[in-house]
């Protein structure tokens, strides 16, 4: 048989969002290996567990047909984070998530690819709700979730993360009214 | 967008293929269970990452686990795989039945033919089978292949014996 792995090319006024390639594990690496950047997305052990998320992550698409893009600043070539739809064993539901890299903060790189991905899973895939899982004390990520529309809805025991707080995305016609 | 081929191969018993998503509960049943011990030690989520980590080879790269159905029944009776997670100093052949399917010999066929395949797509020069020195089923499986233990070989587990497979040897 043959898989299809059908990654969209997303773009945005400033970002290409892709699907991820071998190149891309070297800066992922890097953020999930650093416990302070990659608190509030879940830290790797060591490189050979990072290793693990990245061919997991591809064999997500494979299997389901979403999972994280890689982001790109159009021309600069080179991963600036990633974002993504994700829902794997143990997580109450669909979610929408974002990760900026070092040196890519404070430039809404993580509004605006959180926001395509958002509208895509909307249009694409068909979904009809999505949640953004936080951790207590991730302030930059709750700014973003309702910068972006979304509200706390309630806790909950992650699988992984321990206490986590979810917040609701407005639905499909009222995310494309424009959330902020 | 990308297309990979995942082979489907036979074997006199068996026929082996592409993993589905729908076989996760099966797969999770076995890498919870005692009879994982010598793979490693995993829980729900972590046999979910294995799973999804082991698709992700075939985009990355071309090669990685298939499931083993036996042809009389169509049971689910274990997954063999070539596997080249970062850890692992060299690409590894790897085998597994699940719980109910060993003693007939199912592991070894199925790996003959996987490595038969994998030598003859990929070109490969060697593979390796690290094995946990305790376990003894698995050593027979690897001496079966004609695999040769190398002593020499790197690895990262202390407890393994790592055997290497020639491409020639035959199943015994």
């Amino acid at each position: 048989m043959s898989l299809a792995l059908d990654i969209p090319r997303l773009e945005t006024d400033r970002l290409i969002l892709r699907g991820p390639e071998h190149g891309d594990f070297d800066p992922l690496c890097d953020f999930l290996t650093d416990p302070v950047r990659s608190e509030g997305f879940g830290t790797e052990k060591n490189r050979s567990a990072a290793w693990r998320w990245f061919a997991l992550n591809i064999g997500r698409w494979a299997l389901h047909g979403y999972g994280y893009f890689t982001i790109e600043i159009k021309d600069m070539a080179k991963p600036a984070g990633i974002s993504g739809i994700w829902n794997p064993e143990g997580w109450p539901e669909p979610e929408v998530g974002w990760v900026v890299y070092d040196g890519y903060e404070g430039k809404g790189i993580a509004y605006e690819a959180a926001t395509r991905v958002r509208d895509w899973a909307y249009d694409s895939l068909g979904f009809t709700t999505l949640t953004s899982n936080i951790v207590p004390g991730n302030t930059r990520s709750v700014a973003l979730a309702e910068r972006m529309g979304a509200w706390f809805e309630r806790s909950y025991d992650n699988v992984h993360m321990g206490a986590e707080m979810l917040y609701r995305h407005p639905g499909p016609s009222a995310a494309q009214e424009g959330a902020a | 967008m990308q297309t990979v081929t995942i082979p489907t191969l036979s074997t006199e018993r068996l026929t082996l293929r592409a993993p589905q998503a729908i076989e996760f509960a099966t797969y999770r049943d076995f890498m919870i269970s005692p009879r994982a011990r010598f793979i490693g030690s995993f829980d729900v989520a972590a046999a979910w990452r294995e799973f999804a980590a082991g698709m992700g080879h075939w985009a990355l790269f071309g090669y990685g686990p298939l499931h083993v159905v036996r042809d009389e029944d169509g049971a689910l009776v274990g997954e063999v795989g070539i596997l080249n997670h970062d850890e692992y100093p060299e690409l590894e052949l790897g085998w597994t039945l699940f719980d109910g399917f060993e003693g007939h010999g199912y592991a070894a066929e199925a790996a003959y033919a996987l490595r038969a395949w994998a030598f003859a797509e990929h070109k490969f020069p060697s593979l390796v089978s690290y094995i946990d020195g305790e376990n003894a089923a698995s050593i027979a499986v690897a001496k079966r292949l004609g695999a040769v233990e190398d002593p020499g070989a790197q690895k990262t587990d202390p407890e393994d014996v790592v055997y290497r497979h020639s491409g020639r040897g035959r199943l015994q």
